[in-house]
């Protein structure tokens, strides 16, 4: 299983291999970046191969799972109903929860979680929010009484590296799938789901939304992750590579390549600007694919 | 954690929350169809695949009807430092649901009790003198509850074990059957059991025909409990077939 891409062909040459690569990770990956490729036969700029999937989750109104690799995330929304804070009576909201499961990876145990977790967290919802993909007046119901709460919930269940590139990827396209429930506001001044049984009856109470099913997404946010190391620059690390070679760089462009965050966090490289100049080339590409990707996957479930 | 500053807003779900309060005419109806059309001795389609997770030791992901589950097996590894000597390995298991998991969010049910009546019904499949001194870990997340949760998470998890090449005795497949007045269900879906007067869960080991586990609550009778698990019996040993069918299957797959 998880053939080694090295060229081994014999079972102890392959031994001797991997041998090499437990004791000196260091040496065993600098030796392959001398030939401008990785362990994974990947040249040092190419991102893995990712894939998009739409509505993976029944009961939440809108989801997606996504797969950079082997990294996969399963994201979902929940929408319910809230009362508008006084200051923005016109405006929803956008509650963003990233989580690492048990399952994802041996470092992750019960009652004990991942310290990316949080971290990555507040990455995702800072990134949506600056990002205007979302226009919370959209998710308006009446004004002052009623607005919807988005509950956006990313569940990583298998880690192996770029966990924040795949998460962004997940949300946004959980966002391009939500269907908004149509709703009406009964008479005791709660929102209730108009009943698909009901429609052909005649409706109590006209529904609040029917035009608003469907939000409008604005310039999404796609992201890519490199890793620093000397005059390297490895895009889309596996978790392998994240642990030995400790300086990450997280780019966020949108849909028309505009700069919407960049993230280093520390690390033994320093980033001068030639560098920071290539990652962004580098995301920019990555950002055709991504948005490729997206819009397959939404045209796929158009047909279905 | 809520986007915006201030305090998180109290919400609510705007679908109907409660379920309908009269029961479904299943107690006098003879041609009551069950939510999802099947007869009441059918059990839903199951789906599984092992290496569902490659950060695992072994892992596998299983999909019955709306319930959908994943297992990941990490180890036999170094046990807690605080744990004592012990001549024979340890079984540590805990499940999880997602947020999503529920129709209304964040209403799973108590997860203590699924983790360990998940560790009982698989230590006496498991053989622990093979790894001393070590813990072998058994996660589980619920993706989607749709009923059946904990019949479903042990037979993924049994697989999950065979997939990370853990020693066992056997295979454990395990299946619930919910009592609905006179009438006997099969692998319920959650809005049966809801209704449910009693229910019995079988787990067992379907080549040697060794029962792990069997839980019974509710009302019952004796004839009724003869037939419940005559029925689970015989279920089982049907899962078991596709459990191991599923293993050949990716065997081979990662051989050729």
């Amino acid at each position: 299983m998880g053939g080694s891409a090295n060229g081994a062909t014999d079972l102890s040459s392959e031994m001797e291999v991997d041998a090499f690569r437990r004791l000196f990770p260091l040496r065993f990956h600098e030796r392959h970046l001398l030939e401008s490729v990785r362990p994974d036969a990947r040249s040092l700029g190419k991102a893995r191969e990712t894939s998009l999937a739409l509505g993976a989750v029944a009961s939440a109104d809108g989801s997606a799972l996504a797969k950079i690799g082997c990294t996969t995330m399963l994201a979902a929304i929940k929408m319910e109903v809230m009362t508008p804070a006084k200051e923005t009576p016109d405006e929803g909201c956008v509650a963003i929860d990233f989580h690492m499961p048990p399952i994802c990876s041996p470092i992750v145990r019960p009652g004990r979680p991942a310290e990316a977790a949080p971290v990555v967290s507040k990455q995702l919802s800072d990134t949506i929010i600056s990002s205007g993909m979302i226009d919370l007046k959209e998710l308006s119901l009446v004004s002052g009484k009623a607005a919807w709460m988005a509950y956006l919930d990313i569940y990583c269940l298998d880690a192996d590296g770029s966990l924040f590139d795949a998460a962004l990827l997940a949300a946004a396209a959980a966002f391009s799938h939500l269907q908004i429930p149509v709703v009406s506001l009964n008479d005791d001044g709660r929102i209730v789901v108009v009943s698909k049984e009901k429609e052909g009856e005649k409706p109590k109470n006209k529904p609040v939304n029917e035009e608003k099913r469907k939000l409008k997404l604005r310039s999404i946010p796609f992201a890519l992750t490199c890793i620093l190391h000397k005059n390297y620059i490895l895009a889309d690390p596996t978790a392998e590579e994240e642990s030995i070679m400790e300086t990450l760089i997280t780019i966020v462009l949108d849909s028309s390549c505009q700069l919407v965050s960049l993230y280093k966090p520390g690390g033994p490289a320093l980033a001068y600007e030639s560098v920071v100049q290539d990652c962004i080339a580098l995301s920019r590409q990555r950002v055709k694919e991504l948005q490729k990707i997206l819009n397959e996957a939404i045209l796929d479930m158009e047909v279905d | 954690m809520a986007a915006k500053a201030g305090a998180a807003p109290a919400t609510y779900s705007p679908s109907p929350t409660t379920y309908k309060k009269n029961r479904p005419p299943i107690f006098t109806d003879v041609d009551w169809v069950r939510p999802d059309g099947r007869d009441f001795h059918q059990c839903r389609p199951a789906f599984l695949r092992t290496g569902a997770v490659n950060a695992a030791s072994g892992s596998a992901y299983a999909e019955f009807g709306n319930t959908k589950v994943i297992v990941s097996i990490f180890g036999p590894r170094e046990s807690k430092k605080a744990m004592l000597y012990s001549d024979t390995g340890r079984l540590n298991c805990n499940v999880t649901y997602t947020t999503f998991a529920t129709p209304v969010r964040g209403q799973a049910s108590d997860n203590k009790e699924i983790s360990s009546q998940l560790h009982k019904s698989l230590e006496g499949a498991i053989m622990l003198d093979t790894f001393p001194k070590t813990t072998v870990d058994v996660f589980a997340l619920v993706l989607e509850s749709g009923g059946c949760d904990l019949p479903v998470v042990i037979s993924c998890a049994s697989l999950a074990l065979a997939d990370a090449g853990i020693m066992m005795y056997d295979l454990v497949a395990a299946v619930s059957v919910s009592c609905l007045g006179k009438n006997l269900v099969i692998d319920p879906v959650s809005e049966e059991e809801n209704y449910q007067d009693g229910s019995l869960m079988i787990t067992c080991l379907p080549s040697r025909n060794e029962v792990t586990q069997l839980t019974i609550t509710g009302e019952w009778s004796s004839p009724k409990i003869h037939e419940a698990m005559e029925l689970c019996l015989d279920a089982c040993s049907k899962l078991g077939k596709i459990m191991r069918s599923c293993l050949k299957e990716s065997a081979s797959t990662s051989q050729g």
